[in-house]
């Protein structure tokens, strides 16, 4: 049975618009589609389930509050959510404070992937994970230690013990094998 | 870089991922602040970069965040409209931050009378002046505390969503306790679950010594049939104690519980050595 336009799922586009209009249902819509996702990059960051649920609801009372400043058209809200959800959490962990409502403003997030559907969220995750997973241990390590760490390469050589050099040559390695492989996910997706 | 440029596209990657520091990262700063071309780089490495959030294991918030979301959002809907703060009029004379537009003196006026009007009223402009830029100072102050208020409301009331299923599982006659022991050779510590099946709630309270840095504990409900379900991540790095209160999928009859060792941020599944357990 084919979906009528009634049946099919409410853009992002569409959800942020009815939140501008203080709707309540949106919101839920939205929190929904990403709550899942971004629980996760928060839990893995801070390894804190209940100061990962209070950021996770920080997030989507400012997206409720400043949800006007968000452009569709000039961004991805997943991508936008993703950035802020790693900006605070790193923040949190290394007890730095961001000034107010800095990363609101990194509203340009260009991500061509889908992720409005938690079936598109599991492709993508998929990807990733192989992506990762076709990496050296170290480099992927690399990675994650300046991703969910939020580590320069200064101190990831600390943390590691390797020279500062071989850090930089190995998470520039990296990069460049993950943007390869996505790439070749974001074409298949656009 | 050429022409101040980055000269390879991972280098925005670098920099959005923060790893970047000193001369390199002010390079790429002080670059990006005046091209167009390279700041829509960015915007694209930042998506590529996000994407890296996918490798994080799945975690499900509790039920209570988004209970505890709505009902802020549907309580400050239904609150009379804030009234805002007046300014004094005068305040038009005064540039909007960052909109570049300065207060401009008016000219004086000419005549000796004019110019004792001049010599009485322009100490009282700039008077006025400062008042109303102090005004917006503490306007400004006064909205920061606002914020700050809300969200220790918010606190409060997330707090209480807890308690009240706290109080649930702690009165509920499905609840069952179930203690978790050292498997032998392994780090110390004890634990104790309660959990109930019907709410899908589970409460863990317990003591065991720090994970490595590169580790986190996982607590595990390890069903009659089927995989484990993970029940929350931890890491006791401070304090050697934990206490949490987790949701997880309600009807599982639980065959056991158990604490692993994983790598950091846990796993979808256990991977590791069981550290504590404990059989229902």
């Amino acid at each position: 049975m084919s979906k009528t336009g009634a049946d099919l799922p409410a853009t992002d586009a569409a959800l942020v618009h009815k939140i501008t209009q203080r709707d309540e249902a949106a919101l839920a819509a939205l929190y929904d589609r990403y709550a899942g996702m971004l629980s996760s990059v928060l839990n893995r960051i801070l390894r804190d389930t209940q100061a990962a649920e209070e950021i996770l609801q920080d997030i989507f009372y400012q997206l409720w509050c400043s949800g006007s400043r968000f452009d569709p058209a000039r961004g991805s809200l997943p991508g936008w959510l993703l950035v802020i959800a790693r900006n605070r959490a790193i923040s949190r962990l290394r007890r730095h404070n961001p000034a107010a409502g800095e990363e609101i403003l990194e509203n340009t997030v260009v991500m061509p992937f889908d992720l409005e559907s938690s079936a598109a969220q599991q492709q993508l995750l998929t990807r990733v994970k192989g992506a990762l997973d076709s990496l050296p241990k170290e480099q992927r390590a690399a990675v994650e230690l300046a991703y969910f760490e939020g580590m320069t390469h200064s101190e990831i050589a600390e943390r590691t013990g390797d020279p500062l050099g071989t850090v930089k040559t190995r998470l520039r390695s990296a990069i460049e094998t993950l943007r390869r492989n996505l790439q070749s996910t974001m074409s298949h997706n656009t | 870089m050429t022409n101040g440029h980055p000269t390879r596209e991972e280098d925005f990657d670098l920099y959005v991922l923060g790893a970047l520091e000193g001369d390199e990262k002010q390079a790429i700063e002080s670059h990006l602040a005046a091209c167009a071309d390279c700041a829509r780089k960015l915007a694209v490495a930042r998506g590529r970069v996000a994407a890296i959030s996918f490798a994080a294991p799945r975690v499900e918030p509790s039920a209570a965040v988004k209970d505890s979301l709505l009902r802020h959002v549907r309580a400050e809907s239904q609150a009379p409209s804030a009234v805002p703060l007046k300014v004094p009029s005068d305040s038009a004379k005064v540039p909007a931050p960052g909109t570049g537009r300065e207060f401009a003196p008016p000219d004086p006026p000419r005549g000796l009378a004019g110019r004792w009007l001049f010599g009485i009223l322009a100490p009282a402009c700039v008077a006025l002046l400062i008042a109303t830029v102090m005004l917006w100072r503490e306007n400004d102050r006064l909205t920061k505390q606002l914020a700050g208020l809300g969200a220790s409301v918010d606190k409060t009331q997330r707090q209480l969503a807890d308690a009240q299923e706290m109080l649930h599982l702690y009165t509920s006659k499905d609840t069952i306790k179930v203690l978790l022991a050292p498997k032998p050779g392994m780090i110390k510590g004890d634990g104790e679950v309660m959990y109930n099946e019907k709410m899908g709630l589970l409460m863990y309270d317990g003591w065991i010594a720090p994970s490595p840095d590169d580790k986190s504990y996982q607590l595990w409900v390890v069903p009659m049939e089927g995989k484990p379900i993970s029940a929350g991540v931890f890491n006791p790095a401070t304090s050697d104690t934990a206490h949490w209160m987790s949701k997880v999928p309600e009807g599982i009859a639980p065959k056991m519980f158990a604490i692993t060792l994983e790598p950091a941020g846990g796993m979808p599944q256990p991977t590791g050595p069981m550290v504590l357990v404990g059989g229902t």
